[in-house]
């Protein structure tokens, strides 16, 4: 292989590598709209209330990419979550996303609405809240 | 070349393998490691958030093997995978024990053939018995409580088992691509600290290369991106893009690396 097949390598390498990321906001919004619901149910669960089902959150998810200049890729992310609580009130949370380039991510909330990272169960244990802090993963390909 | 030829190899090298410290103090290792991981996390307060399921280590020990297997991916697979494969050949250099191992029955072919085979073999072993020792160790230390996943569903200990003997199975081709690259090097450089070396370096690029935010196509071709091809099956609904690619991958890597070991090793004037 000469120079002249090098260079078609590096260019179709770097065409392709240019091409639009696939860590997109939907991609993250649906990824983690349906995580979160899941982690509520289960939170709520082990804290002794009445369970639900997931879809009964109702979570919406809207994500916004905080570096300047491009609106998709690894770095770091926000989301804002619109749900509904366990005693149907409106909830708005905001989460602060680190996301990977494999497509896995970490979530820690924004302020001490769902409170810190440990709260009281019914029984007055301390139990990990779930909602504090969380990571998923998605597909990228 | 024959199955008996290459089985009697082999079994040679096996017998050299068993007689080896080496091999005893990897596997000890791969037994004992997960179990002082899990002992230190149930002492300790703070967890290994910055890997996948690490705030999930203190409440299942499912988590356990998942932890293990986030962290082992950084530079333990590599070396599991290259200790053996990038010293199989090489050893007969630095003994001068070519000439003896050719001058028998045993074809070229069915030497390499021979070694390959020990050197994958010695891979899954190491790759099993760390597995079987961080699930035995999580349930052990921790206890089989229910396990959250990537998608924040809850998983009976049962399907939690499924899903992490499966992601550690998805370890074994690339585990094997690096032992590929581990044969590949020791026959081409005759130094085993190349042959074990390289490979570990190679993963440890590849790695730094993964955090940069570089071109994605470049990444994917990386063979340390198909240790992170577990996630998919974590997840609810799972996804399975990831490990069809990283098996895709590992096969090109393994396919090139053995090719290029046996053409070193068939070409080379032994004896001189």
């Amino acid at each position: 292989m000469g120079f002249r097949g090098l260079l078609a390598i590096v260019t179709t390498v770097a065409a392709f590598g240019c091409g639009p990321s696939p860590i997109t906001s939907p991609r993250i919004a649906s990824a983690i709209a349906p995580t979160f619901a899941n982690l509520v149910q289960v939170q709520i669960s082990r804290l002794g209330m009445p369970s639900m089902a997931a879809s009964d959150f109702a979570v919406a998810a809207s994500c916004r990419r905080l570096a300047t200049g491009s609106n998709s890729g690894a770095g770091d992310w926000a989301c804002t979550l619109v749900w509904r609580g366990p005693h149907h009130q409106a909830l708005t949370d905001t989460y602060d996303l680190t996301v990977s380039t494999d497509g896995c991510y970490t979530a820690t909330i924004e302020g001490e609405e769902l409170g810190g990272p440990t709260i009281k169960a019914s029984d007055g244990r301390d139990v990990r809240n779930l909602l504090y802090a969380f990571e998923g993963c998605f597909e990228t390909m | 070349m024959s199955v008996r030829g290459v089985l009697a190899v082999a079994g040679v090298e096996c017998s050299k393998l068993t007689a080896q410290l080496k091999t005893r103090i990897v596997l000890a290792a791969c037994v004992a490691g997960p179990f002082a991981f899990a002992a230190a996390m149930r002492v300790q307060s703070t967890a290994p958030t910055d890997t996948l399921f690490g705030r999930s280590v203190t409440e299942s020990g499912f988590a356990v093997p998942l932890v293990v297997l986030g962290f082992a991916a950084l530079w333990v697979f590599p070396v599991l995978a290259s200790i053996v494969g990038g010293d199989l050949c090489s050893a007969e250099d630095r003994y001068g024990t070519w000439t003896t191992m050719l001058t028998r029955s045993r074809s070229r072919r069915e030497v390499f053939a021979g070694k390959v085979l020990t050197a994958l073999g010695f891979s899954s072993l190491t790759v099993a018995v760390l597995a079987v020792s961080s699930v035995v160790a999580g349930v052990l230390v921790i206890g089989s409580g229910a396990l959250i996943d990537l998608s924040g569903s809850l998983r009976s200990p049962a399907h939690a088992l499924v899903g992490v003997a499966l992601a550690w199975a998805t370890v074994l081709p690339p585990a094997f691509g690096f032992t590929a690259l581990a044969l590949m090097l020791s026959a081409g450089t005759r130094n085993s600290a190349a042959g074990i070396g390289l490979p570990v370096v190679a993963a440890l690029a590849m790695q730094l290369y993964a955090f940069v935010d570089g071109p994605d196509v470049l990444r994917q071709m990386l063979l340390t991106s198909a240790f992170g091809a577990w996630h998919g099956i974590l997840t609810e609904p799972p996804y399975y893009g990831p490990l069809i690619h990283a098996t895709t991958i590992s096969a090109v890597y393994f396919v090139v690396g053995l090719t290029i070991a046996y053409r070193m090793l068939r070409h080379r004037d032994i004896g001189r």
